[in-house]
Protein backbone atom coordinates (compact mmCIF):
# COMPACT_ATOMS: atom_id res chain seq x y z
CA UNK A 1 0.00 0.00 0.00
CA UNK A 2 1.40 3.29 -0.97
CA UNK A 3 1.36 6.25 1.39
CA UNK A 4 -1.43 7.93 -1.09
CA UNK A 5 -3.32 4.51 -0.94
CA UNK A 6 -3.54 5.29 2.99
CA UNK A 7 -5.83 8.26 2.37
CA UNK A 8 -7.28 6.82 -0.87
CA UNK A 9 -5.52 9.74 -2.59
CA UNK A 10 -4.10 9.11 -6.66
CA UNK A 11 -0.70 9.22 -7.30
CA UNK A 12 -0.51 13.08 -8.04
CA UNK A 13 1.39 15.80 -6.18
CA UNK A 14 -0.94 18.83 -5.66
CA UNK A 15 -2.58 18.10 -2.58
CA UNK A 16 -4.65 19.82 -0.16
CA UNK A 17 -2.53 19.82 2.88
CA UNK A 18 -5.50 21.04 4.95
CA UNK A 19 -8.12 17.85 3.90
CA UNK A 20 -5.04 15.66 4.53
CA UNK A 21 -4.66 16.70 7.83
CA UNK A 22 -8.20 16.43 8.35
CA UNK A 23 -7.66 12.69 6.85
CA UNK A 24 -5.52 11.86 9.23
CA UNK A 25 -7.02 13.08 12.31
CA UNK A 26 -10.29 10.91 11.59
CA UNK A 27 -8.13 7.97 10.57
CA UNK A 28 -5.64 8.40 13.65
CA UNK A 29 -9.14 7.83 16.04
CA UNK A 30 -9.96 5.29 13.72
CA UNK A 31 -7.29 2.83 14.28
CA UNK A 32 -6.12 4.51 17.95
CA UNK A 33 -4.80 1.61 20.14
CA UNK A 34 -7.41 2.74 22.90
CA UNK A 35 -10.06 1.09 21.11
CA UNK A 36 -8.34 -2.09 20.59
CA UNK A 37 -7.32 -2.39 24.26
CA UNK A 38 -9.92 -5.14 24.86
CA UNK A 39 -9.26 -6.68 21.08
CA UNK A 40 -7.47 -9.49 20.18
CA UNK A 41 -3.81 -9.43 19.83
CA UNK A 42 -3.76 -9.96 16.33
CA UNK A 43 -6.49 -6.89 16.12
CA UNK A 44 -4.67 -4.57 18.88
CA UNK A 45 -1.16 -5.53 16.41
CA UNK A 46 -2.75 -4.91 13.19
CA UNK A 47 -4.00 -1.55 14.58
CA UNK A 48 -0.76 -0.39 15.60
CA UNK A 49 0.98 -1.67 12.36
CA UNK A 50 -1.94 0.75 10.48
CA UNK A 51 -1.32 3.54 13.08
CA UNK A 52 2.65 3.66 12.59
CA UNK A 53 1.86 3.39 8.40
CA UNK A 54 -1.00 6.51 8.94
CA UNK A 55 2.15 8.38 10.52
CA UNK A 56 4.89 7.77 8.09
CA UNK A 57 2.59 8.71 5.37
CA UNK A 58 0.87 11.64 6.84
CA UNK A 59 4.51 13.19 7.39
CA UNK A 60 5.94 12.35 4.15
CA UNK A 61 3.31 13.73 2.28
CA UNK A 62 2.39 16.73 3.80
CA UNK A 63 5.85 18.06 3.24
CA UNK A 64 6.51 19.17 -0.69
CA UNK A 65 9.81 17.75 -1.29
CA UNK A 66 9.10 14.40 0.98
CA UNK A 67 5.67 14.55 -1.15
CA UNK A 68 8.02 14.92 -4.36
CA UNK A 69 10.83 12.79 -3.61
CA UNK A 70 8.39 9.82 -2.66
CA UNK A 71 6.52 9.91 -5.49
CA UNK A 72 9.52 9.86 -7.62
CA UNK A 73 10.74 6.51 -5.51
CA UNK A 74 7.03 4.82 -6.30
CA UNK A 75 7.94 5.38 -9.86
CA UNK A 76 11.42 3.78 -9.56
CA UNK A 77 13.63 6.91 -9.93
CA UNK A 78 16.94 6.80 -7.22
CA UNK A 79 18.33 10.19 -7.61
CA UNK A 80 21.94 8.68 -7.23
CA UNK A 81 21.91 5.53 -9.36
CA UNK A 82 20.54 7.83 -12.03
CA UNK A 83 23.90 9.66 -11.59
CA UNK A 84 26.20 7.35 -12.21
CA UNK A 85 24.25 6.07 -15.38
CA UNK A 86 24.33 8.62 -16.79
CA UNK A 87 27.88 9.04 -16.23
CA UNK A 88 28.66 5.28 -17.53
CA UNK A 89 26.58 6.54 -20.37
CA UNK A 90 28.62 9.30 -21.29
CA UNK A 91 32.12 7.12 -21.15
CA UNK A 92 30.37 4.73 -23.64
CA UNK A 93 29.80 7.41 -25.46
CA UNK A 94 32.77 9.33 -25.70
CA UNK A 95 30.94 12.61 -24.42
CA UNK A 96 30.75 14.75 -21.78
CA UNK A 97 27.65 14.40 -19.38
CA UNK A 98 25.37 16.55 -18.82
CA UNK A 99 25.90 18.26 -15.89
CA UNK A 100 22.52 18.70 -13.47
CA UNK A 101 24.32 21.37 -11.52
CA UNK A 102 23.87 24.41 -14.00
CA UNK A 103 27.82 25.72 -14.62
CA UNK A 104 27.26 29.31 -13.30
CA UNK A 105 25.81 27.95 -10.58
CA UNK A 106 28.59 26.15 -10.02
CA UNK A 107 30.90 28.50 -10.26
CA UNK A 108 28.68 30.44 -7.41
CA UNK A 109 29.79 27.70 -5.51
CA UNK A 110 32.54 27.16 -6.02
CA UNK A 111 33.88 30.77 -5.43
CA UNK A 112 31.18 31.09 -2.18
CA UNK A 113 33.56 27.92 -0.86
CA UNK A 114 36.90 30.01 -1.61
CA UNK A 115 35.26 32.78 0.85
CA UNK A 116 34.24 30.32 3.26
CA UNK A 117 37.56 28.47 3.28
CA UNK A 118 38.78 32.22 3.73
CA UNK A 119 36.54 32.90 6.51
CA UNK A 120 37.58 29.99 8.45
CA UNK A 121 41.35 30.52 8.35
CA UNK A 122 40.61 34.14 9.10
CA UNK A 123 38.82 32.97 11.86
CA UNK A 124 41.50 30.05 12.78
CA UNK A 125 43.78 33.22 13.24
CA UNK A 126 41.86 34.86 14.94
CA UNK A 127 40.82 37.93 13.14
CA UNK A 128 36.87 38.34 11.37
CA UNK A 129 36.83 39.59 8.18
CA UNK A 130 33.77 41.93 8.37
CA UNK A 131 34.08 42.51 4.59
CA UNK A 132 34.04 38.95 3.97
CA UNK A 133 31.68 38.31 6.28
CA UNK A 134 29.15 40.94 4.49
CA UNK A 135 30.04 38.96 1.10
CA UNK A 136 29.10 35.81 2.78
CA UNK A 137 25.77 37.74 4.05
CA UNK A 138 24.94 38.60 0.73
CA UNK A 139 25.55 35.04 -0.58
CA UNK A 140 23.63 33.36 1.59
CA UNK A 141 20.56 35.16 1.01
CA UNK A 142 21.34 34.83 -3.00
CA UNK A 143 21.25 31.10 -2.29
CA UNK A 144 18.16 31.33 -0.21
CA UNK A 145 16.50 33.10 -2.58
CA UNK A 146 17.60 30.44 -5.62
CA UNK A 147 15.97 27.69 -2.94
CA UNK A 148 13.17 29.32 -3.03
CA UNK A 149 12.63 29.90 -6.97
CA UNK A 150 13.54 26.22 -7.07
CA UNK A 151 10.59 25.61 -5.29
CA UNK A 152 8.06 27.28 -7.30
CA UNK A 153 9.34 25.37 -10.47
CA UNK A 154 9.04 22.55 -8.61
CA UNK A 155 5.42 23.13 -7.76
CA UNK A 156 5.12 24.16 -11.85
CA UNK A 157 5.60 20.01 -12.27
CA UNK A 158 3.85 19.30 -10.48
CA UNK A 159 0.84 20.37 -12.56
CA UNK A 160 2.72 18.80 -15.19
CA UNK A 161 2.76 15.62 -13.58
CA UNK A 162 -1.11 15.79 -12.30
CA UNK A 163 -2.14 16.29 -15.63
CA UNK A 164 -0.60 13.68 -17.20
CA UNK A 165 -1.57 11.54 -14.20
CA UNK A 166 -5.07 12.58 -15.76
CA UNK A 167 -4.38 11.83 -19.10
CA UNK A 168 -2.64 8.98 -19.07
CA UNK A 169 0.25 10.61 -21.11
CA UNK A 170 2.87 8.86 -20.05
CA UNK A 171 5.79 10.42 -22.51
CA UNK A 172 4.58 13.90 -20.23
CA UNK A 173 4.83 11.77 -17.36
CA UNK A 174 8.05 10.86 -18.11
CA UNK A 175 9.11 14.74 -18.94
CA UNK A 176 8.08 15.91 -15.34
CA UNK A 177 9.65 12.73 -13.90
CA UNK A 178 13.13 14.20 -15.35
CA UNK A 179 12.32 17.68 -15.03
CA UNK A 180 11.56 17.04 -11.13
CA UNK A 181 14.52 15.07 -10.65
CA UNK A 182 16.66 17.75 -12.11
CA UNK A 183 15.18 20.34 -9.74
CA UNK A 184 15.36 18.04 -6.34
CA UNK A 185 19.11 17.59 -7.18
CA UNK A 186 19.75 21.24 -8.04
CA UNK A 187 17.32 22.16 -4.69
CA UNK A 188 19.53 19.82 -2.40
CA UNK A 189 22.73 21.61 -3.72
CA UNK A 190 21.69 24.62 -2.99
CA UNK A 191 20.09 23.75 0.23
CA UNK A 192 24.11 22.07 1.40
CA UNK A 193 25.18 25.19 0.26
CA UNK A 194 22.99 27.80 2.49
CA UNK A 195 23.84 25.37 5.37
CA UNK A 196 27.39 25.89 5.02
CA UNK A 197 27.63 29.35 4.58
CA UNK A 198 25.46 29.20 8.17
CA UNK A 199 27.59 27.51 9.79
CA UNK A 200 30.23 29.64 8.89
CA UNK A 201 28.92 32.87 9.48
CA UNK A 202 27.50 31.32 13.38
CA UNK B 1 32.78 5.65 8.92
CA UNK B 2 36.39 4.41 8.66
CA UNK B 3 38.02 5.82 5.80
CA UNK B 4 40.74 3.33 3.74
CA UNK B 5 44.44 4.20 4.45
CA UNK B 6 44.64 5.22 0.62
CA UNK B 7 42.03 7.90 1.50
CA UNK B 8 43.52 8.86 4.44
CA UNK B 9 46.70 9.10 2.67
CA UNK B 10 45.14 11.42 -0.14
CA UNK B 11 42.99 13.46 1.69
CA UNK B 12 46.26 14.64 4.65
CA UNK B 13 48.67 14.67 1.38
CA UNK B 14 46.73 15.78 -1.56
CA UNK B 15 48.67 15.86 -5.18
CA UNK B 16 48.67 18.68 -7.22
CA UNK B 17 46.12 21.15 -5.32
CA UNK B 18 46.27 24.15 -7.23
CA UNK B 19 44.96 26.12 -10.50
CA UNK B 20 46.08 26.45 -13.69
CA UNK B 21 45.63 29.14 -16.37
CA UNK B 22 42.25 29.07 -16.82
CA UNK B 23 42.33 30.81 -20.60
CA UNK B 24 45.61 29.28 -21.71
CA UNK B 25 44.68 27.22 -24.99
CA UNK B 26 46.56 24.01 -23.65
CA UNK B 27 44.35 23.73 -19.99
CA UNK B 28 41.14 22.20 -19.93
CA UNK B 29 39.11 23.17 -16.83
CA UNK B 30 36.30 21.17 -16.03
CA UNK B 31 34.13 22.02 -12.88
CA UNK B 32 31.50 19.88 -11.48
CA UNK B 33 29.45 19.24 -8.39
CA UNK B 34 27.08 16.37 -6.74
CA UNK B 35 23.66 17.25 -5.50
CA UNK B 36 23.54 14.81 -2.99
CA UNK B 37 26.37 16.18 -0.90
CA UNK B 38 26.98 19.98 -2.04
CA UNK B 39 30.69 18.74 -3.14
CA UNK B 40 32.11 20.75 -5.80
CA UNK B 41 35.20 19.90 -7.58
CA UNK B 42 37.61 21.86 -10.05
CA UNK B 43 40.01 19.72 -12.26
CA UNK B 44 42.16 21.30 -14.81
CA UNK B 45 44.49 19.72 -17.37
CA UNK B 46 47.43 20.98 -19.31
CA UNK B 47 47.69 19.10 -22.64
CA UNK B 48 50.95 19.21 -24.85
CA UNK B 49 49.67 20.47 -28.12
CA UNK B 50 51.69 18.59 -30.35
CA UNK B 51 51.20 14.90 -28.06
CA UNK B 52 47.89 15.58 -26.75
CA UNK B 53 49.90 13.93 -23.27
CA UNK B 54 48.80 15.65 -20.31
CA UNK B 55 51.49 17.20 -18.92
CA UNK B 56 50.36 18.22 -15.73
CA UNK B 57 47.16 18.34 -13.87
CA UNK B 58 45.74 20.34 -10.35
CA UNK B 59 42.90 20.13 -8.65
CA UNK B 60 40.66 22.00 -5.83
CA UNK B 61 37.58 20.45 -4.04
CA UNK B 62 35.32 21.20 -1.23
CA UNK B 63 33.50 18.32 0.08
CA UNK B 64 34.42 14.97 1.63
CA UNK B 65 37.51 13.24 2.38
CA UNK B 66 36.57 11.03 -0.13
CA UNK B 67 35.91 13.51 -2.90
CA UNK B 68 39.19 15.17 -1.80
CA UNK B 69 41.10 11.49 -2.24
CA UNK B 70 38.81 10.97 -5.49
CA UNK B 71 40.16 13.98 -7.29
CA UNK B 72 43.96 13.87 -5.86
CA UNK B 73 43.98 10.11 -7.36
CA UNK B 74 42.49 11.63 -10.72
CA UNK B 75 44.99 14.19 -11.15
CA UNK B 76 47.95 11.43 -10.43
CA UNK B 77 45.98 9.07 -13.13
CA UNK B 78 45.67 11.22 -15.67
CA UNK B 79 49.63 12.68 -15.86
CA UNK B 80 51.40 11.42 -18.19
CA UNK B 81 48.06 9.65 -20.25
CA UNK B 82 46.77 11.28 -23.72
CA UNK B 83 43.14 12.77 -23.80
CA UNK B 84 42.29 9.45 -25.21
CA UNK B 85 43.60 7.71 -22.55
CA UNK B 86 42.40 9.87 -20.02
CA UNK B 87 38.64 9.47 -21.15
CA UNK B 88 38.75 5.89 -20.46
CA UNK B 89 39.57 5.93 -16.86
CA UNK B 90 36.33 5.34 -14.82
CA UNK B 91 34.72 5.53 -11.67
CA UNK B 92 34.91 2.06 -10.27
CA UNK B 93 38.77 1.95 -11.15
CA UNK B 94 39.13 5.00 -8.77
CA UNK B 95 36.42 3.12 -6.54
CA UNK B 96 38.55 0.17 -6.50
CA UNK B 97 42.09 2.09 -5.92
CA UNK B 98 40.74 4.00 -2.34
CA UNK B 99 38.43 1.07 -1.25
CA UNK B 100 35.30 3.56 -1.41
CA UNK B 101 32.58 2.16 0.71
CA UNK B 102 29.24 2.02 -1.64
CA UNK B 103 27.74 5.55 0.01
CA UNK B 104 30.67 7.57 -1.37
CA UNK B 105 30.28 6.40 -4.56
CA UNK B 106 29.40 9.16 -5.96
CA UNK B 107 32.82 10.87 -4.94
CA UNK B 108 34.04 8.85 -7.48
CA UNK B 109 31.93 9.76 -10.14
CA UNK B 110 32.40 13.28 -9.45
CA UNK B 111 36.02 12.52 -10.22
CA UNK B 112 35.67 11.02 -13.30
CA UNK B 113 32.82 13.36 -14.66
CA UNK B 114 35.49 16.44 -14.10
CA UNK B 115 38.11 14.58 -15.93
CA UNK B 116 35.64 14.28 -18.91
CA UNK B 117 34.57 17.70 -18.31
CA UNK B 118 37.71 19.35 -18.32
CA UNK B 119 38.68 17.24 -21.86
CA UNK B 120 35.77 18.14 -23.12
CA UNK B 121 36.46 22.06 -22.31
CA UNK B 122 39.63 21.54 -24.07
CA UNK B 123 38.51 19.57 -26.41
CA UNK B 124 36.52 22.89 -27.53
CA UNK B 125 38.83 25.36 -27.24
CA UNK B 126 40.98 23.60 -29.66
CA UNK B 127 37.97 22.86 -31.81
CA UNK B 128 38.47 18.61 -31.33
CA UNK B 129 35.20 17.14 -31.89
CA UNK B 130 33.49 15.57 -28.75
CA UNK B 131 33.04 12.07 -29.72
CA UNK B 132 36.11 11.75 -32.25
CA UNK B 133 39.58 10.62 -30.89
CA UNK B 134 41.73 12.88 -29.94
CA UNK B 135 44.75 11.81 -31.65
CA UNK B 136 44.35 9.95 -34.43
CA UNK B 137 46.49 6.60 -33.78
CA UNK B 138 46.36 7.37 -29.79
CA UNK B 139 42.86 5.68 -30.32
CA UNK B 140 43.31 2.41 -31.34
Amino acid sequence: MTYFEVFGLPPKLQLDTAALEKSFYRLSREFHPDRFASKPAEEQAAATEKSSLLNDAYRTLRDPIRRTEYLLETEGVELEEQSVKATERARAAGEQKKQIVPPDLLEEAFELNMQLEELKMAKAGGDDDPQLRKDLEAAKANFTGLLHASQKQLEAEWTSWDAAVDTGDNGAKDAAKDEMVALLNRRSYLRNLVRDVHAALE
Amino acid sequence: MAYSDKVVDHYENPRNVGTLDKSSAEVGTGLVGAPECGDVMRLQIKVNPETQVIEDAKFKTFGCGSAIASSSLATEWVKGKTVAEALSISNTEIVKELALPPVKIHCSVLAEDAIRAAIGDWKKKNNVAEAEPALAGASA
